[in-house]
């Protein structure tokens, strides 16, 4: 049978999140504990994240981005107010949601053994929106 | 007997669709499962091909 679906990205797999963010040029660390955030001023935030950005790739004035790992296994976003008024916002974690989604289909056809057919970038007002093709053997 | 394609669709939010092609089996099911990882499902819907496939399968077995 064939099948057409939508569906809602879930942030869950460490791996796929640390891809998307080395690929927007970032460097995160990881603490499978959890590490505190710091802020601008450089001090500890109340905050604590699995995934860390640190304010040295951000902005000069931002703050650490953490991305923690919630009870149901996704992963949060931790922003401030001002990183957000200053570009790192939904549009960049939209971003960040999309290059996860690309990362995570391109393992999965690997491990099935599909064959790449092509990926296709459409500008849009909102964006981009990518199309990628597979073959099934 | 028609390639099997799969084609996911990564929107400017992040979200996606599947869409799967070709298939005459079951076996869309578990490839459906494998690109989903682990994403909420939004809405889902066989294809008028899978209509087709299980109505020639029906004609077969009525001898038509």
């Amino acid at each position: 049978m064939s099948k057409y679906g939508t569906l809602e990205t879930e942030i869950k797999e460490q791996k796929y999140l640390i891809a998307a963010l080395a690929e927007m040029g970032y460097h995160p660390e990881v603490h499978p504990d959890g590490a505190p955030l710091i802020g601008y001023e450089g001090h500890e935030r109340p905050e604590r994240a699995h995934i860390i950005v640190r304010r040295r790739e951000l902005d000069s004035a931002s703050n650490d981005i953490g991305f923690a790992k919630t009870a149901d296994g996704r992963y949060a976003a931790q922003l401030s107010e001002y990183d957000q008024a200053i570009g790192f916002d939904q549009k960049w974690l939209n971003r960040i949601r999309q290059l996860y989604k690309e990362k995570q289909t391109i393992a999965a056809a690997k491990s099935k053994g599909c064959v790449f057919k092509g990926r296709e970038v459409v500008k849009t007002e909102q964006g981009e929106r990518i199309q990628l093709r597979f073959a099934v053997r | 007997m028609s390639q099997k394609t799969i084609t996911i669709t990564i929107d400017e939010s992040g979200n996606s669709s599947i869409d799967l092609d070709g298939f005459a089996d079951n076996s869309c099911s578990w490839v459906f499962e494998d690109f989903r990882g682990g994403d909420k499902i939004r809405t889902e819907r066989k294809k008028n091909s899978f209509y087709s496939s299980k109505q020639t399968e029906d004609q077969v077995r009525a001898g038509h």
